[in-house]
């Protein structure tokens, strides 16, 4: 599920949903990511290594930005490991456990979504803007297209895996 | 080598990532190449094609900004109708060595790519070649032919010539050139991605292409788009002069004994 998942998002990112950035460059989503921060914790780590790589190959294809998201996207999949480990609940995952609002609950999916979200977007500023005298005057865009990037998740989220779908099928 | 093998067994997902993050960096590095890359090269002609239709139906859905952007630069160009008498006439500065003589256009730009203009006075009136030409104290060209009673002049909006400009007095040195599309926008050639270019930023001679002196004010910034990945940003202008309702001009003179003269000199055959 996680593949045509990822698919999906690149493709609807690429397409359509880039253009909903209300303020400009402070708002500059990157939808995507919520289909990658839906990897299962338990999966091994080459997979979401490999996934984080993928979708970035994904949108530098789709969107013509020749290796930006594949850099950030490496980076971020390369850290899911340990991300994953340090939000990990005192006593460990379940064994099937979904980084869902659900099963890890709100603070959980608010607090990793934002730093996956950070990362993401402060590596893409890395290598979008390439010059350190640049940085200072991207920093700011890429924290605030951070927050939007969460907030998006969350939506996409919320809508995907609505509480009322929820309650229908328990 | 069963210990470099239980080596690399331990380390694998690190070797992983620095081979993932050394293939991404170097389709990044080799921006250029990663163009001629197959698979970039493939998915290049699907995305132009999907880019444009998303272009069209963008474009549709913001008729409403379009329109007001339209009457805003509707309204500036009405002011700038209604304050051309005002417009300061050049003053020579005989500390930069410049003359001035003035001269009349008989024919000016028409938006063809490679017009030249045909003013008046020529040899008899003291015009030579290479002189600047300044309209209402802005720059307007230089001289590239002389007769004995008109002379030939190459304007800024010509295609086949490039300028040395500034952006904003004592900013950084770039190139301006006109795309021969429209006489209202010149384009910033080669302009480095670390130069800030703001809309409104003035755009004055350099200096540097000896055709002109420095500091003539050449026009204003209208845009500067920084396409993501590029090393250059583009940088539209609007022409301080109205080249096509220009009537007088100032032809600018080095005064004797410069070398500006004898460099603005074509070679000899």
């Amino acid at each position: 599920m996680t593949l045509p998942r990822l698919v999906l998002m690149v493709f609807l990112q690429a397409l359509i949903l880039r253009d909903v950035s209300p303020l400009g460059q402070w708002t500059q989503p990157q939808w995507a990511l919520w289909a990658l921060l839906l990897i299962p914790p338990q999966a091994g780590p080459f997979i979401k290594l490999i996934a984080g790589f993928g979708m970035g190959l994904g949108l530098d294809l789709a969107m013509g930005t020749y290796g930006q998201h594949m850099v950030a996207g490496t980076v971020l999949g390369g850290l899911l490991p340990s991300l994953h480990r340090l939000m990990a609940p005192r006593e460990g995952y379940e064994v099937n456990d979904r980084p869902t609002l659900k099963d890890m609950g709100s603070s959980w999916l608010l607090g990793f979504t934002l730093l996956c979200a950070l990362i993401y977007h402060l590596a893409l500023m890395v290598v979008t803007e390439w010059y350190w005298h640049l940085f200072p005057a991207a920093l700011f865009p890429a924290l605030t297209s951070a927050a939007f990037t969460t907030l998006c998740c969350l939506m996409t989220h919320l809508m995907v895996y609505s509480p009322d779908r929820r309650k229908a099928t328990s | 080598m069963r210990n470099l093998w239980l080596l690399l067994q331990r380390n694998a997902f690190a070797l992983a990532f620095i081979a993932l993050m050394a293939v991404s960096l170097s389709v990044l590095m080799r921006h250029n190449g990663a163009v001629r890359s197959s698979w970039f090269i493939r998915t290049g002609g699907l995305n132009a094609s999907v880019e444009q239709q998303r272009l069209q139906w963008r474009s549709y859905l913001h008729l409403a900004e379009e329109n007001i952007a339209l009457a805003e630069e509707n309204a500036a160009l009405r002011a700038q109708l209604l304050s051309m008498e005002m417009n300061a006439e050049w003053q020579p500065d005989s500390l930069r060595g410049w003359d001035v003589r003035r001269g009349m256009l008989i024919k000016g730009p028409d938006g063809h790519p490679h017009t030249q203009c045909l003013a008046a006075p020529g040899g008899d009136g003291g015009i030579e070649v290479g002189m600047g030409v300044l309209s209402g104290g802005m720059a307007f060209g230089t001289v590239e032919e002389v007769g004995e009673a008109h002379c030939r002049i190459l304007p800024l909006v010509h295609a086949a010539t490039y300028w040395s400009c500034r952006i904003r007095r004592g900013g950084p040195v770039v190139s301006i050139g006109w795309n021969g599309m429209s006489v209202d926008r010149m384009e910033l050639v080669d302009v480095p991605r670390y130069v800030e270019a703001n809309p409104g930023d003035s755009i004055f001679t350099s200096g540097y292409d000896l055709r002109l002196p420095a500091d003539v004010l050449m026009g204003t910034v209208l845009d500067s788009r920084r396409t993501s990945g590029a090393d250059f940003i583009s940088v539209s202008v609007r022409p301080a002069v109205d080249f096509l309702s220009v009537r007088h001009l100032e032809f600018i003179q080095a005064l004797p004994d410069s070398e500006r003269i004898e460099m603005a000199q074509p070679p000899a055959p």
